[in-house]
């Protein structure tokens, strides 16, 4: 039987349409599995604008997101390339684009390392705040680029970056296996992608203190801090979104506060507030605010005038997979015996 | 926010000067942290309450 083309019978625009190469992206999720969506991203917008806003109040608060984009940028200076093309993923206000202008004792500033600096946000004002101070001028050539909303595949092509930095914004992103996958994708091969994120316990001395506060006033526990990633979980999330020769460590930050209210508007001014599905829309009452104040100061606080706070920095460092890097070898391959080496006896 | 004070600060302002009642409130919760039920301190709450109304009506 003579082999009959369908082509004649296809609709015209069907056989010319073809997205823009802008527009295709990677398949990054097997379809059917539903994404857990832990946060509020418009509402996460929104705290993020607001706080931006007001620029003064929101520079008071710059102290953790500078200090942990310093100690990011140091782990920069252990690798010893040029990087033509860097993004700096979720830059708030281009703290990391500081940090590596800042100069340094020993060597020239970080920012001579690099061509290119471009950073991404979600929030336009944040990332536009301080678009006229000196540091903008000490780099080499600086983008903004605004960030569609945190659903949507990011706006760049696949190996486009020589390196990846991020500082305090992965913790919000709700769907953190996909975004992790699309670093990966837009990386170089054989460059790293390096991050700090809040994570693990921090903020438990807040946490602690209102779900007593919430018990003892309400008789039940509300969602007031959001829940973040654990450091045992990013190791595994690294390694499922393609990363190699990975590194995860962690730092704590303590910081004390005059009361657990400066505490609060701190974070407040950070954009840092609750924005968990779970919360509550009306906020934290007043009750419960002043019995946290109290149970806060007595069981976590300094025994002074302060109480303390720790901001618990997950760092990680993976690199995208090229030629060269050292691999493991399989399994079964191996041609010494450990205990020869090692020593030790019998299991008895 | 200038020329104006956020109500929230007022509170705070009030409650921090009652710092001697939130503590008997505060050791009152975590003398049994475990074991903490609805109103389980009510009598030294309501102390560190009627503190703070106070403290902020006066000003």
């Amino acid at each position: 039987m003579k082999p009959v083309s369908l082509r004649p019978f296809l609709p015209r625009p069907a056989l010319r349409r073809r997205l823009p190469r802008e527009f295709r992206h990677y398949a990054l999720q097997t379809s059917g599995v539903p994404t857990l969506q832990v946060f509020n991203d418009r509402i996460k917008h929104l705290q993020r604008e607001r706080a931006a806003s007001d620029a003064e109040a929101s520079r008071r608060v710059d102290y953790l997101r500078d200090e942990v984009a310093n100690r990011l940028c140091e782990r920069l200076l252990d690798i010893t390339r040029h990087f033509p093309s860097v993004l700096d993923l979720g830059a708030n206000a281009c703290n990391i684009a500081r940090a590596l202008t800042a100069p340094n004792p020993d060597s020239p500033a970080l920012s001579t390392r690099l061509s290119h600096l471009t950073s991404a946000d979600t929030s336009h004002t944040f990332l536009h705040r301080d678009v006229d101070l000196p540091f903008n001028a000490l780099l080499p050539a600086h983008t903004r680029t605004v960030l569609p909303p945190a659903d949507t595949p990011l706006p760049f092509k696949p190996q486009s970056f020589n390196a990846i930095l991020s500082s305090l914004s992965l913790h919000w992103v709700n769907d953190l296996p996909s975004l992790l996958s699309q670093i990966n994708h837009i990386l170089k091969p054989d460059s790293p992608f390096i991050a700090a994120m809040l994570g693990g316990d921090s903020l438990f001395e807040l946490r602690t203190s209102l779900q007593l506060a919430d018990l003892d006033r309400r008789g039940g526990v509300s969602t007031h801090v959001s829940p973040l990633a654990d450091v045992r979980d990013m190791g595994g999330l690294l390694t499922k979104a393609g990363f190699k020769l990975l590194t995860v460590d962690v730092d704590d930050i303590i910081v004390d506060y005059p009361s657990v209210f400066a505490l609060m508007t701190d974070l407040q001014a950070m954009g840092e507030s609750n924005a968990a599905l779970t919360a509550e829309k009306s906020g934290l009452r007043r009750d419960v605010l002043a019995a946290t104040e109290g149970i806060y100061r007595e069981l976590h606080g300094n025994g002074g005038e302060s109480v303390p706070a720790t901001f618990r920095i997950i760092y990680m460092i993976g690199w995208s997979e090229g030629d060269g890097q050292s691999k493991p070898l399989p399994r079964g391959t191996g041609q010494v015996n450990m205990k020869d080496i090692l020593g030790g006896g019998e299991i008895k | 926010m200038p020329g104006r004070t956020r109500p929230i600060e007022k509170f705070a302002e009030a409650v921090a000067k009652c710092s001697a009642e939130a503590s008997v409130y505060g050791k009152c919760i975590i003398a049994d942290y475990n074991g903490v039920y609805k109103d389980k301190c009510l009598t030294e709450f309501m102390k560190l309450k009627d503190c703070y109304t106070a403290a902020a009506k006066r000003r």
